[in-house]
């Protein structure tokens, strides 16, 4: 009875302190609103996906620090997608479900891959919970193109759109890498490749009809993913073919940057191109003695060519100091979870001042007009996708200082960093 | 290393073809297989005249590729020769030989980008016999704990068993070196040969020696030693060999040694030849090691090594002249076939029904 009596006690004392020592910024006006953040941490993708959240958590950090917003402060409720070591579609589907449940979360920053995105917005919109993606780049998640096998409201299921993304889209990804190629690589003959995966066949099919319309020849093939190991067979085609350059769809788990590492030994030395799958770390290592001269694009501004993109990036460097805490997507996390808290701070405004609702924070959010982002100023159209068409261009060169430069650096070969060449803006042409 | 007749004696490649012709004619399945292998070989002959130069290179990866797999195929054969059990884990053992292979390299000191020379020849000779040992002794054990107790179980038992192990090896190297690839230090030199514009390099060249050497080794013992008649015995019959005084625990034991002990050299000389692993890498290597020890014919060493160039060779031709994409159909398409027409393999060999 007395042991009882002493475990109710226990319970409730410890429910107490729970309570109290919930949030990390310590006690707040209004209390804390959580914001979810889903993408692939383990194994290979947490190349990508560890550096994108340092992204969210430097964006909350330095809202936190200025005061919070409307007497509100921020934290960040963290699930990671990879099984494995690579995403997966159901984890990020659970996770999603797990943050609807939280009712302190109220709208997430994520997926990093875009066969996540697709699992998860139909069960985000259902509740009307804001999805913002850092760096989805498959257009069929908010275009009803031709070229897509599903269409975007189907996705939604009837529901108001509740996805949007800072970054533009594989349809002009893939050209921006065609043009680059052509005019400025002056590549006429390519060899394509793809890693079978939805972004990987997309992004490829984008690229090789843009080299197509350019006046290119080029030769396809698609291998099954991780688990070929050989690559030698079919680049020494290529290789027959006259391919001047290979163009790879995929993403370094995939596989993608271990073809680049065999190229050498069968005497087929051309330019390596690729989409922001390849832009990472992992590539670089994959690519072993081979990785110089590994061309890939990123679906977005870089830091050294919008005005004011420095400040915040060496201000995030002193606040995330280790030599990969900087990613290819960190600055467009930055961007995508300021806007996110931006507009949860409209919502609770229009509010009087109180807790917003899901849906509060979803109407805010596509009313976004004229944000300025750090790379960027952003409106949202109906889709969910911004009116930014700005690619960028990196290619790995060896670098003296890694901890200066605004693209990726290696792990294993610390000098050698993707730099930044050239800026395709589709807006315009 | 299991005989059709009762004779025990040595197999020479004009045995093994001899064989071969035999099991190919009458039934069904051989005139299956003639045909296709022969529509197979008017197709390569004709893609052999349009470009002489990329059939001869891609005919080098795939034997380069086929020895490696032959490696690990006889693993399996001996394994399923002598208890009858297809040990799924024996892909991930091969997996685990790179990943011990990885930190004593890294003890020598030997890095890539340094020049070769006796450094790194003492490294690798001394990388080799360790990591051989090491996973040899890691397979004895595997077999001790989880396949010798059920050894009077029915089959499905110790099948079942090999599979858990399976996860078990793929999940200690998954905490042990997490899910990312691996890079495995180029330590060969990269020099090579170009003869009609066919490049051979020291690596192919390697693989394929350091693997007829090891099989050459592997038949000699099989044949000549004591412990190699031993394994014979037990292969044919069981109980006769015991009757015989022959000390089963031990000879089996012994097969996965060896089994263990190649695979695990597969594994180093893997990791040289590509310089990339991965904790999953053994899954799939595995199964089409498999397919290549079924394809050869399910407990004969010479169809294991057979069975792993050829698979070797069809994979290379498959993704250069069709699509990656469809090779893994055509591999596993090939045991479908064998299974169902021809189970006994290529050289047709069969294990004596106990």
């Amino acid at each position: 009875m007395v042991r009882a009596r002493g475990l109710v006690v226990l319970t409730l004392a410890v429910f107490v302190a729970a309570a109290c020592g919930g949030s990390t910024g310590g006690g707040s006006a209004k209390g804390t609103i959580k914001i979810g953040v889903d993408l692939p941490e383990s194994g290979a993708a947490a190349s990508s996906g560890l550096p994108t959240l340092h992204g969210v958590e430097f964006a909350v950090k330095t809202i936190n620090d200025a005061g919070g917003l409307e007497g509100f402060k921020f934290e960040v409720s963290n699930f990671d997608d990879a099984v494995n070591g690579a995403y997966n579609e159901q984890k990020g589907v659970q996770n999603v479900q797990q943050m609807i449940g939280d009712s302190k979360v109220l709208g997430m920053i994520g997926p990093f891959n875009s066969a996540v995105a697709k699992a998860e917005i139909p069960v985000a919109a259902a509740a009307h919970f804001v999805m913002i993606s850092p760096s989805n780049t498959n257009p069929c998640l908010t275009k009803d193109l031709p070229t897509c096998s599903y269409h975007p409201q189907d996705l939604r299921g009837g529901n108001p759109n509740n996805y949007f993304r800072v970054v533009t889209t594989d349809d002009f990804q893939g050209p921006a890498m065609a043009d680059y190629a052509y005019k400025n690589l002056n590549i006429k003959t390519i060899a394509v490749l793809s890693d079978s995966t939805v972004f990987g066949k997309g992004i490829a099919d984008a690229f090789q009809v843009r080299f197509q319309t350019l006046g290119g020849t080029f030769k396809r093939l698609d291998y099954p993913g991780e688990t070929q190991n050989d690559f030698k067979s079919f680049l020494t085609s290529f290789k027959n073919f006259g391919a001047q350059g290979l163009y790879v769809g995929g993403t370094d788990d995939k596989k993608a940057c271990v073809a680049r590492s065999q190229m050498k030994s069968i005497g087929f030395d051309v330019p390596y191109l690729g989409g922001d799958g390849i832009e990472t770390a992992q590539c670089i290592d994959d690519a072993g003695s081979n990785n110089l001269n590994i061309n890939a694009t990123s679906a977005g501004a870089d830091a050294t060519q919008v005005a004011g993109a420095k400040t915040i990036l060496d201000a995030y460097k002193k606040a995330f100091s280790g030599p990969h805490d900087l990613g290819g997507y960190t600055i467009q996390a930055y961007d995508a979870a300021t806007a996110l808290m931006q507009a949860i701070g409209r919502a609770a405004k229009d509010n009087g001042g109180n807790l917003p609702s899901r849906e509060q924070v979803r109407v805010a959010m596509a009313a976004t007009k004229g944000f300025v982002g750090a790379i960027g100023t952003y409106n949202f159209d109906a889709n969910g996708d911004n009116d930014l068409k700005i690619v960028s261009v990196y290619t790995t060169e060896s670098v003296d200082d890694p901890a200066t430069s605004t693209g990726v650096c290696a792990t294993k070969a610390p000098k050698i960093c993707f730099v930044w060449k050239q800026q395709f803006n589709f807006a315009t042409s | 290393m299991s005989e059709g007749t009762t004779a025990v004696r040595d197999r020479t490649v004009g045995d093994a073809l001899r064989q071969a012709q035999q099991a190919f004619a009458g039934d069904v399945g051989g005139a299956l297989f003639s045909a296709l292998g022969v529509v197979g070989l008017i197709i390569l002959v004709v893609l052999a005249f349009q470009n002489p130069g990329q059939f001869f290179q891609i005919l080098i990866y795939g034997l380069t590729d086929g020895a490696l797999y032959a490696l690990v195929a006889l693993g399996y054969t001996m394994v399923y020769g002598i208890i009858e059990l297809i040990n799924f884990a024996h892909g991930d053992i091969f997996t685990l030989g790179s990943f011990v292979a990885l930190p004593l390299l890294a003890a020598f000191g030997v890095d890539e980008g340094q020049a070769f020379g006796v450094q790194i020849v003492i490294a690798l000779v001394i990388t080799y016999l360790l990591v051989m040992i090491i996973i040899g002794m890691v397979n004895v054990t595997i077999e001790r704990i989880a396949y010798r107790p059920l050894r009077n179980a029915p089959r499905l038992a110790p099948l079942i068993t090999a599979i858990g192990m399976s996860f078990v090896v793929e999940g200690l190297m998954y905490i042990w070196r997490g899910p990312s690839t691996l890079h495995f230090p180029d330590l060969l030199p990269e020099t090579g040969w170009i003869v009609n514009t066919v490049r051979i390099g020291v690596k192919d060249i390697y693989v394929l020696v350091l693997a007829i050497i090891l099989v050459t080794a592997l038949t000699l013992f099989i044949n000549r030693s004591k412990l190699g008649k031993a394994m014979r015995a037990t292969a044919q019959d069981r109980d006769a060999a015991q009757l015989m005084g022959i000390d089963i625990n031990r000879t089996i034991a012994a097969t996965f040694f060896i089994g263990a002990v190649l695979a695990g050299a597969g594994g180093m000389t893997w990791g040289l030849y590509f310089n990339n692993v991965n904790f999953a890498l053994g899954f799939n290597a595995g199964l089409i090691a498999f397919t290549a020890a079924v394809l050869g014919g399910i407990g004969n060493i010479q169809g294991a090594a057979l069975g792993g160039l050829l698979i070797g060779i069809i994979a290379a031709y498959s993704d250069a002249y069709w699509s990656p994409l469809w090779t893994p159909v055509v591999v596993f398409g090939i045991l479908i076939l064998i299974l169902v027409f021809r189970p006994t393999g290529l050289l047709g060999m069969r294990v004596p029904e106990k």
